[in-house]
């Protein structure tokens, strides 16, 4: 069997919220454990969705920086590609974009690039909503 | 890791040296939810009356990363004041008693924090008490209070700049990937500075709802959690209690208790102050940005393995998404 990691820790999750945790005797460990309950839910979207919202990031990033970048070690960042598909590496990627992204939303307010600024704005919107976390009420 | 037990035996020992008596712990419990400090409830028998005492220990790493002697300072310094806090006993920096170390406070009974069950009368009573005990303390002379024993005491025109600055370098410091919105957050603040402090007041630090003690009657007993206490702008204080983290599902309701125009009119009354529009708007983006920094920092310690507190996790990762969706709520469109 190859395991769907998402649906085993929302599996788990249920386990501990629904069977395990009225078992506990203490307040403190209830409220802990209900904490852990949602925490592993959060992390069972992150499994499921979180490379593919990474990714979006990414391209959403590269579009936007396509536009601006000038400078050698700019261009440098922007040219290199994502070979392998863990979440440490496509992170890594997202950080780096992430850091150009600050850079020049910093440079679009000292120098009035409106249209940079907008749609540096408009992107950190979608991302927030992109990895607004719902799984934890 | 320390156990129930041996806290109990480290507490029965100390407390017996220090009141020169038999004391016996009859009953404790762990607290959840203590995010800077381990806290516990325990009974104690002393020479064979019974007692309530609340134990906070420091973990090896918190969410706050702050001086326990400023904390026990801010409570020593509050409790002969009309400001509702629990008495403060004991402070032991000696790590040799409890691995780590301690403050022990009287425990005050009768008393709730979560408002989840009070009805709007009883909320509405509330938040006007918790106004008009946070106007109290924006009106106080801290050095007259003795607090420039304790912390800095900032000019009046530093007091946001100070503020700012410190909170952005935690940012830096503790942040695990690149935060585009609170540096963008941290610029509009620097571009905006406010005009200087109406008066240098206690800021409690983390004044909200769940932070504070109340009694079935719905009268507030003791403001909790004064580690980030510092001096400095009393609009703070009033923003910080103000922000949407702390609304719930209740948006218009500022800590789930008082309309928004309702809790300052209160606290204005209270403290003799005036709430500046344009002040408290940047007081109120600096605030999120001060949470960021917190979650940020909380997120680290987990990740590196300091702490291992599911709070530190769930504050790390859900609290920085929903205040960073603040901010930006904040910020929308301002090209200022």
């Amino acid at each position: 069997m190859i395991p769907l990691p998402d649906q085993s820790l929302r599996n788990l999750s249920q386990r501990l919220l629904v069977s395990l945790l009225p078992e506990f005797g203490s307040e403190y460990a209830v409220s802990d454990a209900a904490s852990l309950g949602l925490l592993m839910n959060a992390l069972a979207d992150e499994l499921a969705e979180g490379i593919q919202r990474r990714l979006e990031d990414i391209e959403e990033m590269k579009v936007i920086l396509a536009g601006c970048v000038t400078l050698e070690e700019e261009r440098a960042i922007m040219a290199a590609d994502i070979t392998i598909y863990t979440m440490k590496s496509v992170n890594g990627r997202h950080d780096e974009l992430t850091r150009l992204i600050i850079a020049w939303h910093e440079k679009s307010e000292a120098e009035d690039l409106l249209d940079v600024n907008e749609a540096i704005w408009r992107y950190l919107h979608r991302h927030a909503e992109r990895h607004a976390i719902t799984a934890v009420p | 890791m320390i156990s129930l037990q041996e806290v109990s035996q480290a507490a029965e020992k100390f407390l017996g040296d220090r009141w020169q008596c038999p004391v016996q712990v009859t009953d404790i419990r762990k607290i959840f939810g203590g995010a800077s400090r381990e806290t516990y409830r325990l009974e104690v028998s002393v020479d064979g009356e019974s007692r309530g005492l609340i134990l906070r220990r420091d973990p090896p790493s918190s969410l706050i990363d702050t001086e326990r002697e400023l904390e026990f300072g801010a409570y020593a310094r509050v409790y002969p004041t009309d400001i509702p806090v629990p008495e403060p006993l004991f402070l032991e920096n000696d790590t040799s008693v409890m691995q780590q170390p301690f403050s022990i406070m009287a425990a005050i009974d009768d008393c709730m924090t979560d408002v989840a069950g009070l009805s709007t009368e009883q909320r509405d009573q509330l938040g006007r008490e918790k106004y008009e005990i946070l106007g109290r303390l924006a009106s106080k002379d801290p050095l007259a209070l003795g607090f420039a024993e304790l912390m800095p005491v900032p000019r009046l025109e530093h007091c946001a700049a100070e503020q700012l600055a410190y909170w952005e370098s935690v940012i830096i410091d503790d942040e695990i990937h690149p935060q585009p919105i609170a540096r963008a957050a941290v610029r509009w603040l620097k571009r905006h500075m406010p005009p200087p402090a109406q008066k240098l007041s206690v800021v409690h630090g983390d004044y909200r709802t769940g932070n504070f003690l109340f009694n079935s009657a719905a009268q507030i007993t003791g403001i909790l959690d004064w580690e980030m206490c510092h001096l400095g702008d009393p609009l703070e204080d009033l923003a910080w209690s103000m922000d949407p983290l702390w609304r719930g599902d209740e948006v218009n309701l500022a800590g789930k208790l008082l309309a928004d125009d309702e809790a300052i009119k209160t606290w204005e009354k209270a403290s003799g102050l005036t709430c500046d529009p344009d002040a408290f708007r940047w007081w109120r983006i600096f605030v999120a940005v001060k949470a960021v920094a917190i979650w940020i920092s909380s997120s680290e310690d987990f990740e590196k393995g300091q702490g291992k507190d599911t709070i530190l996790a769930l504050a790390g990762w859900v609290m920085t998404d929903r205040q960073n969706r603040i901010l930006l709520s904040y910020l929308n469109g301002d090209k200022s």
